[in-house]
């Protein structure tokens, strides 16, 4: 992969997904506008997501980009096509510690998931990175322990 | 009755009667990271099958547990769990139970009582374990002591999809644990379900000795 994702973005006009991506040999930052085509307020994000991220033409500059972040911004899109605005999108893929996440529907959860997923990408160790262990194991038992507060409060069982 | 909850038309439950066949299910609220962890275990392996009509994907898997190999489905569910409660056939025939909960949302902790409750209605006795997931999130959780898995005397792993920290092993004492009720089942209604078989087979007469078949697992060779 000679390209690095930096960070992307949405333009509305017209549709588009913007991504600033650094060259990894030549270390120059470049801007990419990808547009995106057949997609309106009735399509599929995760499937238009999906398009994208195999493109042939683009597919090299978004290998750093997770499909479901592609898919927050194919929402973002929808959203603004069906009369949103941003500020109503953002708030949809906010997530509250204490929201009951089995209530959502299917796009609701969706926009949760998408969420959720940013900090898994972040984190996540890749079977071809240099310190990637299958089977790794750490011993937390030895780590002095404090009650969590979470079993207070106790009724049902805890 | 107990019959009936197996039935799924395209899924022939009866095969986890045989001594090769384990059925492993994963219980726990939307986004708790339940597929994340199938994927992360079984990496190259991971071909999940969707049935989406009944909200359900099945993950297959081979590995040696002593000295034979055993064909493994993991039972996921696919948004099943919205209804708070899972379809009968779900935990039918089950092997052991894996419960998952999100570090980062007490809700998700606190709902293990329910899916707990409704685990033991159907499968008293299968092994189960309690995942605390997304430790990557922050690692200091592992400093706190999550005391349901110790009331309810079954074992209890932090594990981290993202970055791998105890799935395989996880998983590993989970399917040797599923292998090792399966060959001393201790469920009241196994040996029901059993029973009402035979009956209907009246040929199988073998089989119908639990203990026996007990017995000659403990043995060092059982072909």
């Amino acid at each position: 992969m000679s390209f690095e994702a930096k960070r992307c973005g949405v333009q509305f006009s017209p549709p588009s997904i913007v991504l600033i991506y650094q060259h990894k040999e030549t270390k120059h930052m470049r801007k990419r506008i990808i547009p995106v085509r057949n997609f309106s307020k009735y399509s599929d994000y995760s499937m238009a997501a999906e398009s994208l991220k195999n493109h042939p033409r683009h597919r090299d500059y978004l290998e750093g980009v997770s499909q479901s972040q592609l898919e927050k911004l194919h929402i973002i899109l929808r959203d603004h096509m069906q009369g949103f605005s941003l500020e109503h999108s953002l708030a949809s893929f906010r997530l509250d510690p204490d929201e009951d996440l089995n209530q959502l529907d299917d796009d609701k959860l969706a926009r949760k998931k998408g969420q959720m997923d940013e900090l898994f990408e972040k984190n996540r160790k890749h079977k071809d990175d240099p310190d990637f262990v299958y089977d790794l194991e750490m011993d937390f038992t030895k780590t002095t322990q404090e009650r969590c507060s979470w079993d207070e409060e106790s009724d049902d069982g805890f | 009755m107990a019959g009936d909850a197996g039935s799924i038309p395209e899924l022939d439950q009866k095969k986890y009667d045989s001594d090769e066949q384990v059925k492993i299910i994963c219980l726990g609220d939307s986004a708790v990271g339940k597929s994340k962890l199938m994927e992360r275990f079984l990496m190259d392996e991971y071909r999940p099958q969707q049935l989406s009509t009944y909200a359900l994907t099945l993950y297959k898997h081979t590995a040696a547990v002593g000295n034979k190999t055993v064909a493994i489905d993991f039972w996921d569910t696919a948004g099943q769990e919205r209804f708070q409660s899972m379809h009968p056939s779900y935990y039918h025939k089950a092997h052991a139970c894996i419960m998952v909960f999100d570090v980062q949302r007490k809700i998700t902790y606190k709902n293990l009582a329910n899916w707990y409750k409704e685990l033991r209605e159907y499968r008293p006795e299968i092994p189960c374990c309690v995942v605390a997931n997304k430790i990557d999130a922050d690692l200091k959780v592992t400093q706190r002591s999550f005391n349901f898995g110790k009331k309810q005397g079954i074992p209890f792993y932090f594990v981290s999809a993202a970055d791998g920290t105890n799935v395989v092993k996880m998983f590993r004492e989970m399917i040797t644990r599923a292998v090792d009720y399966k060959q001393n089942p201790s469920d009241f209604m196994d040996e029901v379900l059993q029973e009402l078989e035979n009956f209907d087979l009246e040929k199988k007469e073998e089989d119908s000795e639990a203990d026996e078949v007990g017995l000659k697992a403990e043995g060092p060779e059982s072909e």
